[in-house]
């Protein structure tokens, strides 16, 4: 796994690279924003971690860059700033999650690797597969535009399954999108997921979206609306 | 205070009161002066025509004989009355006019003397009187001194003043009222530019807007820019106050992250070095957090909307806690305003947030009502429930204790919560904590709010 490190703290930034390091990692440096900018387009980055307070390009411009440029990759913020504002915009800005400095090297080691279980990482603001329709920034989930309450798991799932629509998804790729280690999950887990997704979803049993395959998984039959 | 156009309409209404006051009576002491002028000259018109017309009779008393063409000397009660004397206590003529009604008709004049004077007849009514003394020369030598006198009734005079008095008073009142109503009229004209910097004011406290309008009378110009100045030097300030904390926080941070960095698990006096990392770095964010809470205390609060702020803490709550399956259900009016600082209430509400999500077993609700008929800083009501363990009735008040050291506070609860109550009670408003239907806490900020 292949990961960008900016920060512009030099202790920090070695501090990291060792843990990482030795964590598995292959860590890629950057001591500024422009420096990052230049790695995250040039790498083939799996995730980055960044800072929010950069020299020469600040760390939220840093991440709407990226993500302009149609970069994918799961990104972790750190930042020192910690007023609620700071983590919304940074999160807003294309972020998918955030550690308050001063860090736990495990807090951080623990979130980049949910992170990176959880693919897909930046999807379009939006996804839509016939009337369900799913907010990927506020993530909300509506059908023929009322409001359904999903919890996160099951908005993870249905996220996933939504982003591959057409594709069969195994449990235990669905079990990797929930739990950061790899316990030995009971799959029961999976089918109670997707119960309830099918309940909330199409209480009329009326859409049928998701799609049971014995023995390989789901598939989610609604294909991606053009557009 | 009265107000501006009280005091201008009670002062000109005292004015015109003692002018008007004071022309009337100018004007009718003016008026009876010439009534009783005219009336005098009446009077010795009389007299001249009765004296003119005295002829000796037989006995050799001298009578007018104006009684014979002058009607009203003839007519009993015409209120045209003559008689002569001769200086005797009655006279010895009296027109007929004045039979019983007139007996008196005042004292004799010597010769040459002229009096008028007021009298008063059988009936009662008023009259006025000329008298005149003359001697009168006989034909055939020696003379008499007689007194002539006309006396005629004052009623139709006394009206006439009076007639004139009413239409004066009439005439007054009314010029009065209308005056009164065009100084009114012209008051609430030229007050509006009052009235509205007034009423924007009251917007702008409101936070309905953000400054006053810039064209206004040249008398309201300067002090209009200058609350505008002060409006944005003041919001300004608090940005830049927050930029400033905001650089402080990252500068104090960073050598603690350097510190933790350092000190990984296993080197030698790591643990120990962490202990106190974490304490330097909750009281930084505790120190910083208050300061950086603007409260009430600013000029010109703005309005913000409640619902688009607890969106955007609902999906980094969803990103941050995302190892967790949970629900976080909103429950917000999009027309309910918080009248006050946007940042405040995002970090108040999103502290809030994060302990119901770090708590909960599977459900956060947030939900937020105005409440009509308590005070102005209680208004907006904001409940963040959780279905987790609660907080123990015995806790709720130690974990909301005020200046409770930040390294003794409960991980989770305590720290944020404080600050959470310092800043509602910067609003005027407070943070209580009871019990959720849900099963968990229920943690309810009142503070000041209003609808769209």
């Amino acid at each position: 796994m292949r990961v960008l490190v900016v920060e512009d703290e030099q202790a920090i930034r070695e501090a990291l690279r060792r843990d990482l390091t030795e964590a598995g990692f292959n860590v890629d440096l950057a001591a500024d924003g422009e420096e990052g900018l230049f790695a995250g387009q040039e790498y083939p980055i799996d995730v980055a971690v960044i800072d929010l307070g950069l020299p020469k390009l600040p760390g939220l411009d840093l991440i709407r860059r990226l993500r302009a440029k149609d970069k994918r990759f799961p990104i972790l913020i750190l930042t020192a700033r910690d007023r609620w504002q700071d983590k919304v915009e940074g999160l807003d800005a294309g972020a998918d999650d955030y550690v308050a400095k001063p860090f736990q090297f495990e807090e951080v080691l623990a979130r980049l690797q949910a992170l990176l279980r959880r693919s897909g990482g930046w999807a379009t603001s939006s996804l839509a597969c016939g009337p369900i329709v799913l907010d990927t920034r506020a993530q909300t989930v509506s059908v023929d535009g009322q409001p359904v309450e999903l919890t996160t798991f099951e908005y993870r799932i249905l996220e996933h399954l939504m982003l591959k629509a057409g594709e069969v998804i195994s449990k235990t790729d669905l079990t990797e999108q929930l739990y950061e280690q790899d316990y030995d999950r009971d799959s029961n887990v999976i089918e109670v997921f997707i119960g309830r997704l099918r309940r909330k979803l199409d209480p009329d049993d009326r859409i049928k979206p998701i799609e049971t395959l014995r023995g390989r998984g789901y598939r989610f039959v609604l294909p991606r609306n053009a557009g | 205070m009265r107000s501006v156009s009280q005091r201008l309409l009670i002062s000109v209404t005292v004015l015109m009161l003692l002018f008007f006051g004071m022309m009337a009576a100018v004007l009718d002491a003016r008026f009876r002066k010439v009534a009783e002028k005219s009336l005098r000259e009446l009077l010795d018109a009389q007299m001249v025509a009765l004296i003119a017309s005295a002829e000796p009779d037989d006995s050799g008393r001298i009578l007018p004989g104006l009684a014979d063409r002058e009607a009203r000397l003839a007519t009993p009660g015409s209120g045209l009355y003559a008689a002569v004397s001769d200086g005797a206590s009655e006279p010895y003529w009296r027109s007929p006019s004045a039979a019983g009604r007139l007996q008196q008709f005042g004292p004799a004049q010597p010769p040459g003397e002229r009096d008028f004077r007021y009298i008063t007849d059988l009936r009662g009514a008023r009259l006025a009187a000329v008298s005149r003394g003359l001697q009168w020369e006989a034909d055939g030598g020696g003379s008499r001194n007689l007194t002539f006198t006309v006396a005629t009734d004052l009623a139709p005079f006394d009206t006439q003043v009076s007639d004139f008095r009413r239409g004066l008073v009439k005439g007054f009142t009314a010029l009065a009222v209308a005056l009164l109503l065009a100084l009114a009229l012209l008051l609430r004209w030229a007050l509006t530019p009052l009235r509205r910097l007034a009423s924007q004011i009251h917007a702008v406290e409101r936070g309905d807007r953000d400054s006053l309008d810039s064209s206004w009378p040249t008398e309201l110009d300067g002090v209009v820019a200058n609350l505008n100045t002060l409006l944005t030097a003041e919001r300004t300030r608090i940005a830049r106050y927050r930029d400033t904390l905001g650089n402080l926080a990252h500068s104090l941070k960073t050598p603690l992250a350097v510190l933790r960095a350092t000190f990984t698990h296993g080197r030698p006096g790591a643990e120990q070095v962490n202990v106190e990392v974490d304490r330097m770095t909750a009281i930084v964010e505790h120190q910083l957090r208050r300061a950086a809470t603007s409260g009430g205390a600013s000029v010109g609060r703005q309005s913000v909307e409640v619902l688009p702020i607890a969106q955007e803490l609902r999906g980094a709550m969803l990103k941050a806690h995302g190892n967790k399956d949970f629900s976080l259900e909103l429950a917000v009016p999009a027309d309910v305003l918080f009248v006050g600082d946007r940042d405040d209430l995002m970090e108040a509400l999103g502290n809030l947030m994060d302990n119901a999500a770090k708590w909960c077993s599977g459900r956060v609700r947030v939900s937020s009502l105005l409440q009509a008929g308590v005070g102005a800083g209680q208004k907006l009501r904001i409940a963040v429930e959780d279905d987790g363990p609660g907080i123990a009735s015995a806790d709720r008040e130690r974990v909301l204790q005020r200046g409770a050291r930040a390294d003794e506070a409960t991980p989770g609860h305590g720290l944020g919560l404080t600050m959470v109550r310092d800043m509602a009670e910067l609003y005027g408003g407070q943070l209580e904590i009871t019990e959720s239907a849900l099963g968990g806490a229920r943690l309810e900020l009142r503070l000041p709010g209003r609808m769209r």
